[in-house]
This record gives C-alpha cells, sequence and structure tokens, in this order.
C-alpha cells in the first residue's frame, strides 16, 4: 500500500524563524527515487491536472517543474472521480503523465488559488468547485480519493470558510475542531478492505500535509498547533495508533494566505501595502509554528511577488512556496527578468541598447519583467530576458555568466525525431542550431492570441522562478549573514508594485476581447460608444 | 530546388520524389501543416520538426498584416523570426483576399483591400506580392491569383483564369528580376473554376511557361463544390501537368482526400483542418475520427491510437485525461494537435512506403476498409479511385457506397 517516505532534512543550523536551507526527497518503495528538491523552491501551480499551457514533453523538459500541486476538484465532476480508477502503481502520475522518477505530485482538494466565494462547509463535507457546480466531499471520501490516487504528498481535509465575511470567534473555533477532527480521521489506518491485502489494518503511509489554520487570530493558531503536538488518549489514541500526537502522523506545514488576504480589508491599509501584508501573515504564521517541532517542511501558498517571498524565507523560515503569480505573468503576456541576488546599479545590463532591460518607474526601481504586449517590444528582436542570456550568446562560455535554460531562451532539438517513410532524408542533415525565441516574436504571438506565446512564456517565467530559489539558497550558503543585506537590495532594486501586472492586463484583455464569438457585436458596440460621446 | 521522382506506382499515378529546397530535402507526397500567424498552433518549432515534419506553409496575407513586412525584414526573415529550419512555403494572399477582406476590388494592376485592422486601403499587384515572399523568404512561393469561389459562374470565371495567367508572367518577370531564383522557388496556380474548357486553357498557358516556374498548384477547388466534380478538377489537371514538375493540390486536408489525390498524381497538400478540428477535440484515427469531448471517452484509459509514435500517445496520454480537459485547457489542444499532424504524416509515409514498394492500390483498400469500415465509402472516392484502375469494392461486394461527402463527418465534427 504504501508508495513512498518523504524525507526532509536541514542542512544547516537555524533559528526558529530564520532562513533555512533543506533538501526534500522521496523514497519510493519500488527502489526509484525522485530528484532531491533543494529549499527555499517552488512548487508549481496546475489546473485540471495540467500545469498550464504546457504540453506533456514541454513539462519533461522544463527543469523548473520538478514538484507539482494538484488541485483534485475538477475531477470531481464525475463520480467516482475518474484518477480514481486508473489501474496502477501510481495512478495519479500515470493519469496525468507525470514521471514517478522525475516528480513529486502533492494532491490537494481544492485549488488553493481560487478565491471565489463558496456555500459554507459543515462539520460533515467540505465544498468543492468543479465546473458542473458545487460538490459536498466528505473527510472519508477524500481519504478514499487520496488512498486511490497515491499522490506523493496530499493535503488533509481542512475547514477554511470561502465567505466573504469576518469570520466570529465561535467560526474560527469550529474550523479548528474539524481540522483537527479530520486531520485524525484523515490518519487512521487503512483497513484491509480498502488495500486489498489480506493483512490487518495499517497505517496508510500517505505522506500528511496539514493546513496550519486559525484565520487571523494568533491565538486561535497557535491553538491549533498545540492540538497537533497534544498527546492523545483512548478512543482518539486507538483511532490513529501507532502514532501517539497528530504531528507525528504530519509531514509538512502550509500556510494557506489566499483566505487570509479575503477576510482583510486591505484597502484601508496605508502604502508599502505589501510588505505590511507580509509582517502580518508573518506574525501569524509564527504563532502557528511556535509549538511545533522545526524538521519539517513549510509551505506557503498565495506569495504574490519575489518580494514577499524573501520576506517569508527570512522572517519565518519558509522552505517552499508556489508560481502561480510568475504563471499568472505568463498568461497575460509578461516575461519574467531579474535576478537574485539583484544585478548591481554598475552592471551594463542596465545601459544594453541591443537588449534593453526592464522600465524604470517612477519610484526608481525596476519593473520584474516585460510586458510584451506592448507596442515597443515589436522591434526587439532580442532575448526575452536582459538578466539572463540565451543559448547561443557567445558570452555563455564564461562560467559565472547566467543562461536561461528555457525552451524559449536556450531551445534545443527534442530528442525524439519520427520518420515516416523508407524515402524520408535523415531527418536533420546538418545540425542547424536552434534559434532561441524573441521579444518581437512574443509580441507578434501574443496580438495574434496564438497559443504558442503563453506555452514559451510560462517555460522562461518557471525558468526565472528557479534561478531566482537557486539565487537565494547560494546567498544561504555561501554567506548567510549578507541575507538580509540582500533581500533589502532586491527590494530597492525591484518594483514591488503592481503596475507592470495592471498594465499587462490591461492589454490582455483588450486583446481578448478583440477576437472570439460577438468580436463584430463588440466592435460595433465600442465604435458606437465612440460616436455618441 | 532539385525535383527527382524516386518512384512511381505502376496502377495509379502516385508518385514519390524528392524535393531538394534551401532548408534540406522533403519526401513527397507530403501533407503540409499550416502556420498561419507564423506558428503551428500552440507548438513550437522544436516540437513541430520532431513529429518528422520539414514542410510547413505561413500566410502571406496575414503575415503582411501583421507583424508586417518591416519587423519580417528586420528579423531576418520569417525562419529566423519563428525559429524554424526548414523548409517554408507561402502562399501569395490572394485566396484571403477574397475570404477575409470585407471589401476587396479586383483590377487589373492588383487587388485593392481595405485591411482589417484600420480600413486602410491597400492595392496588392503581383509585383508587390513577390515582393513581399521576397522579404519572408520561404523556400516555395505562389503566384498572386484572381481567385473566384468554385461556385461562382459565368464570365468572371474566364476573366479571373486569364487574369491569373497574366498576373503570372508579372510574377515570373519579378521574381527573375530579384535574382532570388536560387533560393525561392516560384509556383504557378492553375485557375479556371470547374469549367474544363477553361482548366484546359490555363493548363496549356501555363505549361508553356513551364521552365520558368518551378511548380504547378491546383487552386479554385475546395470551396464547397461537388466532390465528384473536385476529383474530375484534380484528374483533368495532372494529366496534364508537366512530370517533372510539382504539382500541390490547394486545401486538401481529409485523408481520403489525400488519398485520392495521390492517386491521381498530387504531390502536396495543405490545410488547416488537422490542427482546427484538434482544438475542437477530434483526435484522428485510422479508425476514424474520435470526439474526445463525448463522455463515452472519459473513463478511457487507452491512448488515441495504439501504437501511434506521436508525443501524446507514446506518452500513454489516454483519450479520459484528454476528455478532461479537452477545450478547456489549451495542453489539450497542443497533445491533439502533435498528434492529428503525425497521424496526416503517417499517412503520407504510409503512401510514400506503398508507391516504393509497389503495393499503393493494397495501401488504399486497406486505409478505406479501416477508417471507413462498415459506415460506407464515399461514392466520390470509389469513382475517382476507378479512374486510375482500383477498385475499392472489389473484393468488398457488400460495403456500402454513400452519396456526398461520406459519413464519417457527421460524428465527429461539432
Amino acid at each position: 500500500m504504501s508508495a513512498c517516505t518523504l524525507a526532509f532534512t536541514l542542512q544547516n543550523d537555524f533559528a526558529q524563524f530564520a532562513p533555512r536551507l533543506g533538501t526534500l526527497s522521496l523514497q519510493r518503495l519500488d527502489g526509484t527515487s525522485t530528484p532531491e528538491i533543494q529549499t527555499p523552491g517552488f512548487i508549481t501551480a496546475s489546473s485540471r491536472g495540467v500545469v498550464p499551457h504546457l504540453s506533456r514533453d514541454h513539462v519533461k523538459m522544463t527543469n523548473a517543474i520538478r514538484l507539482t500541486n494538484i488541485p483534485f476538484e475538477s475531477f470531481l465532476e464525475r463520480t467516482p472521480p475518474v484518477p480514481t480508477l486508473q489501474p496502477g502503481l501510481k495512478p495519479l502520475h500515470a493519469f496525468l503523465g507525470f514521471p514517478t522518477w522525475q516528480h513529486i505530485l502533492s494532491l490537494s482538494l481544492r485549488d488553493p488559488f481560487d478565491g471565489r466565494e463558496m456555500p459554507a462547509n459543515n462539520k460533515l463535507y467540505v465544498s468543492a468547485n468543479c465546473i458542473r457546480g458545487v460538490r459536498k466531499v466528505t473527510p472519508a471520501d477524500w481519504r478514499n480519493y487520496a488512498i486511490a490516487c497515491k499522490p506523493d504528498l496530499v493535503v488533509a481535509l481542512s475547514d477554511v470558510p470561502y465567505t466573504n465575511q469576518l469570520h466570529s470567534q465561535k467560526r474560527t473555533t469550529k474550523g479548528i475542531e474539524r481540522s483537527t477532527g479530520w486531520l485524525a480521521d484523515f490518519l487512521r489506518p487503512v483497513a484491509a478492505s480498502l488495500t486489498g491485502e489480506e493483512e490487518e489494518a495499517k497505517p496508510h503511509h500517505l505522506n500528511v500535509l496539514v493546513n496550519l489554520v486559525g484565520g487571523t487570530d494568533a491565538r486561535a493558531r497557535t491553538l491549533f498547533s498545540q492540538g497537533l503536538i497534544e498527546t492523545l488518549h483512548g478512543r482518539e489514541q486507538e483511532q490513529v495508533q501507532p502514532i501517539h500526537t497528530l504531528d507525528e502522523g504530519v509531514s509538512g506545514y502550509i500556510f494557506d494566505f489566499l483566505p487570509l488576504r479575503l477576510s482583510l480589508d486591505t484597502k484601508s491599509m496605508t502604502e508599502p501595502k505589501q510588505a505590511i501584508e507580509t509582517d502580518m501573515f508573518a506574525e501569524l504564521a509564527r504563532a502557528s509554528l511556535a509549538p511545533l517541532p522545526q524538521n519539517k517542511v513549510r509551505i506557503a501558498y498565495s506569495t504574490t511577488s519575489p518580494h514577499e517571498i524573501l520576506r517569508f524565507v527570512q522572517d519565518v523560515g519558509v522552505d517552499l512556496f508556489d508560481s502561480h503569480w510568475a504563471q499568472r505573468a505568463a498568461n497575460i503576456g509578461i516575461a519574467l527578468d531579474f535576478r537574485f541576488p539583484a544585478i548591481p546599479d554598475d552592471m551594463p545590463i542596465w545601459n544594453d541598447e541591443h537588449c534593453p532591460c526592464p522600465q524604470l518607474r517612477s519610484n526608481g526601481k525596476w519593473d520584474l519583467g516585460h510586458n510584451l504586449f506592448s507596442e515597443k517590444y515589436a522591434h526587439q528582436h532580442t532575448r526575452l530576458a536582459s538578466s539572463f542570456l540565451n543559448g547561443t550568446s557567445p558570452e555563455t562560455q564564461t562560467e559565472d555568466s547566467h543562461v536561461c535554460p528555457c525552451g524559449a531562451c536556450s531551445p534545443s532539438s527534442l530528442s525524439i525525431y519520427l520518420t515516416h517513410s523508407s524515402a524520408d532524408a535523415r531527418y536533420l542533415e546538418t545540425e542547424v542550431p536552434q534559434r532561441p525565441y524573441t521579444r518581437s516574436y512574443l509580441h507578434h504571438l501574443l496580438h495574434t492570441h496564438e497559443m504558442s506565446s503563453h506555452t514559451l512564456l510560462v517555460m522562461h517565467n518557471l525558468s526565472v522562478m528557479d534561478a531566482f530559489f537557486a539565487g537565494i539558497r547560494q546567498v544561504l550558503k555561501s554567506s548567510p549573514a549578507s541575507f538580509l543585506r540582500e533581500l533589502d537590495r532586491f527590494a530597492q532594486t525591484y518594483d514591488e508594485s503592481t503596475e507592470l501586472f495592471d498594465e499587462a492586463e490591461k492589454l490582455w484583455a483588450k486583446i481578448e476581447s478583440e477576437r472570439g464569438k460577438g468580436r463584430l457585436a463588440r466592435e460595433k458596440q465600442s465604435s458606437g460608444q465612440v460616436t455618441t460621446e | 530546388m532539385q525535383f527527382e521522382i524516386v518512384a512511381k506506382c505502376p496502377t495509379t499515378k502516385a508518385r514519390v520524389s524528392r524535393l531538394k529546397l534551401s532548408h534540406g530535402t522533403t519526401a513527397l507526397p507530403t501533407f503540409m501543416p499550416v502556420a498561419t500567424q507564423a506558428a503551428i498552433k500552440g507548438l513550437t518549432s522544436q516540437q513541430v520538426e520532431a513529429l518528422g515534419i520539414n514542410l510547413i506553409l505561413n500566410n502571406t496575407y496575414h503575415l503582411n498584416l501583421r507583424p508586417g513586412m518591416k519587423i519580417v525584414k528586420e528579423a531576418g526573415g520569417a525562419h529566423k523570426f519563428q525559429g524554424w529550419n526548414h523548409n517554408l512555403l507561402t502562399d501569395s494572399g490572394g485566396f484571403q483576399l477574397v475570404s477575409l477582406s470585407k471589401f476587396t476590388k479586383i483590377t487589373e494592376e492588383g487587388a485593392l483591400f481595405s485591411s482589417p485592422f484600420d480600413g486602410e486601403l491597400t492595392m496588392l499587384t503581383p509585383e508587390e506580392c513577390m515582393s513581399i515572399q521576397h522579404t519572408i523568404g520561404a523556400d516555395i512561393i505562389m503566384q498572386l491569383d484572381d481567385v473566384v469561389s468554385s461556385l461562382t459562374t459565368g464570365p468572371r470565371v474566364g476573366e479571373a483564369m486569364w487574369r491569373t495567367i497574366r498576373w503570372l508572367d508579372r510574377c515570373i518577370e519579378t521574381h527573375e528580376k530579384s535574382g532570388k531564383t536560387e533560393t525561392q522557388n516560384l509556383f504557378a496556380i492553375v485557375q479556371g473554376g470547374l469549367d474544363p474548357d477553361l482548366r484546359d486553357q490555363c493548363l496549356d498557358e501555363m505549361i508553356k511557361r513551364k521552365d520558368r516556374v518551378a511548380g504547378y498548384a491546383i487552386g479554385g477547388l475546395s470551396g464547397g463544390e461537388e466532390k465528384d466534380i473536385f476529383w474530375r478538377v484534380i484528374k483533368q489537371c495532372t494529366d496534364k501537368l508537366p512530370e517533372d514538375r510539382p504539382r500541390y493540390s490547394m486545401g486538401i486536408g481529409f485523408a481520403e482526400d489525400l488519398l485520392v489525390c495521390v492517386a491521381l498524381g498530387v504531390d502536396m497538400a495543405d490545410c488547416v483542418f488537422p490542427t482546427r478540428t484538434a482544438r475542437f477535440g477530434v483526435a484522428l484515427t485510422f479508425n476514424g475520427p474520435l470526439n474526445l469531448k463525448s463522455s463515452k471517452y472519459a473513463t478511457d484509459f487507452g491512448p488515441i491510437e495504439k501504437g501511434c509514435p506521436c508525443p501524446t500517445c507514446s506518452d500513454g496520454q489516454s483519450r479520459a485525461m484528454l476528455n478532461h480537459i479537452v477545450t478547456l485547457e489549451t495542453a489539450a489542444a497542443h497533445a491533439i494537435t502533435q498528434h492529428n499532424l503525425v497521424f496526416q504524416a503517417r499517412v503520407m509515409g504510409g503512401v510514400r512506403n506503398a508507391i516504393i514498394a509497389g503495393t499503393f492500390p493494397q495501401y488504399l483498400k486497406t486505409f478505406f476498409a479501416q477508417y471507413f469500415g462498415n459506415e460506407g465509402y464515399p461514392e466520390w472516392c470509389v469513382n475517382a479511385l476507378r479512374s486510375v484502375g482500383v477498385d475499392l469494392l472489389a473484393d468488398r461486394p457488400d460495403v456500402r457506397v454513400v452519396p456526398g461527402q461520406g459519413a464519417k463527418w457527421d460524428r465527429a465534427q461539432q
């Protein structure tokens, strides 16, 4: 039954809430192992079981994608959910096409980035969303789905309200009680009937992650964590034995910031809003972690910028983040272009006429990337990121040069070439170097609604994220004392405001409206407006 | 350009040839996928070449509007712009002028049309058309033709045909003066609608110019005409066109159409069909198309087609998974596009192998039996193949014959 065990090793001495280096690895019982995930690192976001815009060959060649979270709720469209019917030893990997030796998959019921308002949960079920409407998922359902799918990591069900209102203390208490009870239920050994083996019930060995709940109330958060390490007695203990506390059955902790953001009134906050928000969330995260052992992996979902990621590394010691914001950037035409440690002011990159750096904002800071929808990129026949060379740059020979390995900046011939008849000439008569894609080409693809634009941008942005985390680890490894200074320098160099994203989203929406069914009607309407105004 | 015939079918008029162009050698007969806006929808150039495809098509009309020739020139041509290292063909834009532009007026000088973006009036002359295609830099370029819908009747058809010949002369003049005849090869387009006399006159005139054109396209078809008329026009053209020039049938993409055209002597064809239908969730197989949106595939854990070497099937991506994401995630379009392009390439690769082995008639029979099965063979295919000595019904007296387009598509199309 057990498919794998998770090991998380911390590599340095650290204070409870300080930056830390770690390694996440999986040992599968069939003897295979996965590549180790170095932390701080990131989890790729997925939608309907795929990394948006990437075909499977692209996923495999993008080294940045090694750890992916799969929200299960889209599969609730059918009963039973289809992945639970997939044959094989690792059904989820097999169904979604992630090689077990290359990818770690985590499974959560809800999409952590979907903040839509949902009908309330109750003591029997959680409300989940799928294309056919809201589905009620009981803790027993969820456990059965997870056991059938055999993901590498699974997030236990927790009661987090997605309703648009401030939650009473009573609601928070209820949420804590339910989440604790559901976790205990999840950790129950698997009955023999489910494993198909003629043995007694035994621990299921799923690697369980738990959402640290408690909302925006620090005391409530601490209370929930205390519950995890409480030694269980009597029937409660019998239910989960051989473990003695719930925490023993837990492999890592999750902070879900989206519901916190939704329940906070951030509009009234003064600038810098983001930094204040991080401070609040960091305090809440520390309140959750205070009672808990320190050697388990800490995951934060829904950070919104590299700046915020750096602050959570610094202030809390978070190990894993998600790349949702970078993937969203790809959706709206942004090619990321930044590095950590930040590129010093006196570097020629900032004045390269051939490959212009991102825009300088009025606050004296650079954008994190390029809004390739903008007309100014129409004629820039150059690589995507000024901060990274591409696969054919002559400068790539030097040791300390930064090269973006993505399928857009360093495209390489794919390993398999098909031939279809004996008359076909040897496919590649001469090995022609693959030409890196340019800003002007992506600008063109974006304006012509070509899907390839997003494909190339997703590969690129995830690779920039990968380099960002590699940079963080490098600093923590070589001179941990300088991390805070580098964080400040990064914040001084790159703009954290949402201007770039806002502009890109506007242009994306405009181009999007110029296509598809009803386009002519919309055009007529908008031109009608012009004449009447 | 070098064009060399490698093998001929002893029964039909099909042949295998090698077309050596500036960016490599392409084995014919082949199907050319369409990258209208300088991208096969959703795929990268590396993915396309990995499918065993080395000749694709760009649309001149579209590239001229966006990104525009200034940008293509700056980028060093369309090959470099889209990162495509293999052969490329551009159409002339004549067809899109008629099908896409809100306003087009054809004069002897050229086609006057209004830009769909800013409404600005632009004159596309044969000379300008050559100049645009020279900037794009495709290995095969097409003459500007005066296209009328294949359903048009009356004097307009003849007028368009004769004008197409005059425009061909202007294209030839411009092309020869450009000094690009070594790297870019101009194809003429035979017009004349569905009128056998006009087609004949057009063929005569264009064949007179044989030494100054690299190949011939058959245009003015695939516009909704009766299939039984369609194949007769193709046959009339291929019967007359010179052996030693490649023949390109424009806008053909259904497997049965491709096979019939090849049997009639066609070497090349293009169509948006396999890539477009992929985006709607239809996967092509040797057993007929599958509409993956159908719930009957929701728990089908098999690949689209067993034994298919495409990236989608060889990875084991199941019909069930595709059913879950089809039309909702672009990744489904990418996966089915990869599959469908490999399907087209396999059909044509199988054609080449069969012609070389001398078994093409049998290949046709096997294909039709498998692809149409008990749903019936399109009558026009039976007729067309009989005209070149292949009787699909010879050993299958029981099979149904269906008039019109053939029944197979009702199930799959939207």
